[in-house]
């Protein structure tokens, strides 16, 4: 019996022993190293991962988009989760456009995976499969990959730095990334865990370019058949308004087919459309009278360590008739009659030598040099166009103070950034760097210029019937490392369109064109072309109002009859492109699901953020229903 | 006192019962509510991935590239500026 009693002791010790045991480890665990635990635990089940936000949209000025940001999926498959495989072949074979032999081999293996990526509309039946598991991604889609991608550029990606409007306002246009915790299991496949939301990603703010889209393709169709035409190695064409410096339009091409930026970064010598700035000087100097002649030499001038000729030999011309006919000579001549100082200083207030400070990356400032560094013969290069380099924004930004009136403006790319929500964070107001000349003097300088176009003038196929063009034409030699480069020439025609009231100011530049390579014959041209098809062209970069005002034509413009053609009426006022800018009323939508409220908010040419679901059903908006908005401006739908 | 210690209890009951059917009736609508709106979301993702294939579509179709040739193949041609009349504006005589 005692023996009993002992063995039942000691097995109570014993159990009592072991329970004291478990309890304390528990509490070691539970209590001393539970947070160790706990995180570790934490680390396995699941990730912290951020959430892309959206790139902002690019659009032009009339809201047309260019560079749009699209949500894209790779597409993973585990076929030990799928109920009907061979629905599921079919399906994936119809939706991604897979051949059935892919999907069938994929679909044998552990797990199958296709890259993609494909877009939502895609894989928009494949969500209702199980087994079938998405991996999110964002990606820029260009609705046409080539247009104005000088300027556009492009965002940074793997093994390619970011370049254009895309780099420059990156910060602007990439938004705030979100943050979520997810779930992972055994084998580390990640599950939404919509509870676990950190932070929501801020889509980026929307940019506005001032390029007008028909604009832009006018000019890089144009570009490219010139190009074409010339067997040239390249060229530019840049449209500019030069009241506000907005940049209409921007094409720049090699033969190749690339578009590097080279309106913003390449440099040539501007040769005769410089002889302007010349005559500008002597304005503002007061160095010259209308009636002032200087002696052309036939043609032929020669000089202690140069020759120079004239292509349109003359023996007395004014300042007007020697840049009518571009004559080096007489340009000369008259440029003599500036100082070092004064030479410099007018081509330094044209912008030349400076950075324009447009929206782009990176831009060349030309080159301008110091009157200190010229040698004897630079004054007389300068005033032709020699020795000083600039890029053909340069050259537009410099003709567009002729065309306003004498004021230089920042050139600008970027019109209105907008925020997710609607808000205006920025909009383009036209930013004057200087007064260069006088309007009287711009005046003057333009009536030279319009002569440039008229019969016997060098920009003659510029001409126009109906319209005068003012402009000046440019043959300059291709520098090389070596020196000019023999047979190389730059063909350029800057140029203000209508010359009696200028609303756009267009630069042509053809590099190395063949077969003909003066610009009267080559640039001058491709401008007509371009204007004509401006005219042609639904779009509201001209102000159409104006062109129909009677202009003040040059007694000596011949205006040619074009009869037994049936003329292209356009209805007035020409409102066709007009962007829809009337404001919206806000619908009342109180009581109404998400799901209508957001519909009918949508067919209002709203749009709408869902806060604080509650019931599922709209307590209140934000503005409140009947308020004014504007087109697309975001309503918040309050539950209740 | 028995008694009145029963429906303490049972009163209890009645009350942690209303509360797990409130939190319970909660969860189930977050849970009807998330999944309607991740649904929208997809719906929505995917009518913009057709307007983008739509906007592509359209430019290229509107574009002059395409139309130039067609043009020219139906014998049109770029009217001259001169073939191209803007109206002015009417001038109202004043009474």
């Amino acid at each position: 019996m005692a023996k009993t009693e002992v063995r039942l002791r000691v097995v109570q010790i014993a159990f009592a022993l072991g329970v004291v045991a478990l309890v304390a480890r528990a509490a070691q665990v539970q209590l001393a190293e539970g947070r160790r635990y706990a995180a570790d635990a934490e680390a396995r089940r699941t990730e912290r991962v951020e959430l892309p936000a959206a790139r902002g949209t690019i659009y032009d000025r009339a809201g047309t988009p260019l560079a749009i940001t699209q949500e894209r999926h790779h597409v993973g498959i585990a076929p030990n989760e799928l109920t009907d495989a061979a629905a599921a072949t079919r399906l994936l074979q119809s939706a991604l456009g897979l051949g059935e032999r892919e999907v069938r081999l994929a679909l044998r293996r552990r797990w199958a995976y296709f890259h993609g990526p494909f877009s939502a509309a895609q894989v928009h039946e494949l969500r209702r499969l199980r087994g079938i598991h998405l991996t999110r991604t964002y990606e820029r889609f260009l609705p046409d990959p080539d247009f104005a991608l000088p300027v556009l550029g492009r965002p940074a990606a793997e093994g390619r730095e970011a370049s254009g409007v895309e780099r420059m306002l990156d910060s602007v246009l990439a938004g705030t990334p979100g943050s979520a915790v997810v779930l992972r299991d055994g084998e580390g496949r990640v599950y939404e865990s919509p509870s676990r939301l950190d932070a929501f990603p801020v889509p980026g703010d929307d940019v506005y370019l001032t390029l007008d889209a028909q604009v832009q393709e006018i000019v890089e169709t144009a570009l490219a058949d010139a190009l074409e035409r010339f067997r040239a190695a390249g060229g530019d064409i840049v449209v500019l308004d030069p009241h506000t410096g907005e940049i209409l339009g921007l094409a720049s091409r090699r033969a190749d087919g690339s578009q590097p930026a080279t309106a913003f970064t390449s440099v040539f010598e501007p040769g005769s459309t410089a002889k302007v700035v010349v005559a500008a000087g002597l304005l503002v100097n007061n160095l010259v009278q209308p009636t002032d002649s200087v002696w052309g030499e036939n043609g032929r001038w020669r000089l202690p360590y140069r020759v120079l000729e004239d292509e349109h030999p003359v023996q007395w011309a004014t300042l007007e008739h020697a840049i009518q006919v571009s004559s080096n000579i007489a340009t000369v001549k008259f440029a003599e009659r500036l100082t070092r100082t004064q030479q410099f200083r007018i081509m330094r207030d044209f912008g030349f030598g400076t950075p324009t400070g447009v929206d782009v990356p990176v831009e060349s400032r030309g080159r301008l040099p110091l009157p200190q560094d010229w040698s004897g013969t630079t004054a007389q290069a300068l005033a032709i166009g020699y020795e000083f380099s600039v890029t053909p924004v340069q050259l537009a930004q410099a003709y567009a103070v002729i065309a306003n009136g004498g004021v230089l403006f920042r050139p600008a790319l970027v019109k209105r950034v907008q925020a997710p929500g609607g808000a205006i964070r920025y909009e383009h107001r036209p930013e004057p760097v200087r007064r260069v000349v006088t309007p009287e003097q711009a005046a003057q300088l333009l009536v030279m210029l319009r002569g440039v176009t008229l019969e016997g003038g060098t920009g003659a196929g510029a001409a126009m019937a109906q319209y005068e063009v003012a402009g000046k034409t440019g043959t300059a030699r291709v520098a090389g490392p070596n020196g000019y480069i023999p047979g190389a020439y730059t063909a350029i025609f800057a140029s203000m369109f209508p010359a009696s009231d200028p609303q756009l100011v267009l630069v042509v530049k053809i590099d190395e064109p063949h077969g003909g390579y003066f610009a009267s014959i080559t640039a001058a041209p491709v401008t007509r072309r371009v204007l004509e098809q401006l005219l042609a062209a639904r779009t509201n970069a001209l102000d159409r109002r104006r062109l129909a005002r009677p202009a003040a034509p040059s007694p000596t413009q011949v205006i040619a009859a074009d009869p037994g053609v049936l003329p292209m009426v356009y209805a007035w006022p020409d409102t066709a492109g007009d962007a829809d800018t009337a404001s919206r009323t806000v619908p009342n939508v109180a009581g109404l699901s998400f799901r209508e409220a957001v519909e009918r908010l949508h067919r209002r040419g709203l749009r709408a953020r869902v806060e604080g679901q509650g019931s599922g059903r709209v307590a209140r908006t934000r503005p409140a229903a009947g308020g004014a908005v504007a087109p697309g401006a975001l309503v918040v739908l309050v539950g209740r | 006192m028995a008694l009145r210690g029963r429906h303490f209890l049972a009163g209890w009951l009645i009350f942690l019962l209303a509360i797990l059917a409130w939190v319970t009736a909660r969860n189930t609508a977050a849970h009807v509510l998330a999944r309607e709106l991740a649904e929208l979301r997809e719906e929505r993702s995917a009518r913009e991935a057709e307007r983008a294939e739509l906007l592509r579509r359209i430019r290229e179709g509107s574009s002059l590239g395409t139309l130039r040739p067609l043009a020219e193949e139906l014998g049109l041609r770029l009217p001259a500026d001169s073939q191209v009349i803007i109206l002015q504006q009417p001038v109202r005589e004043p009474r």
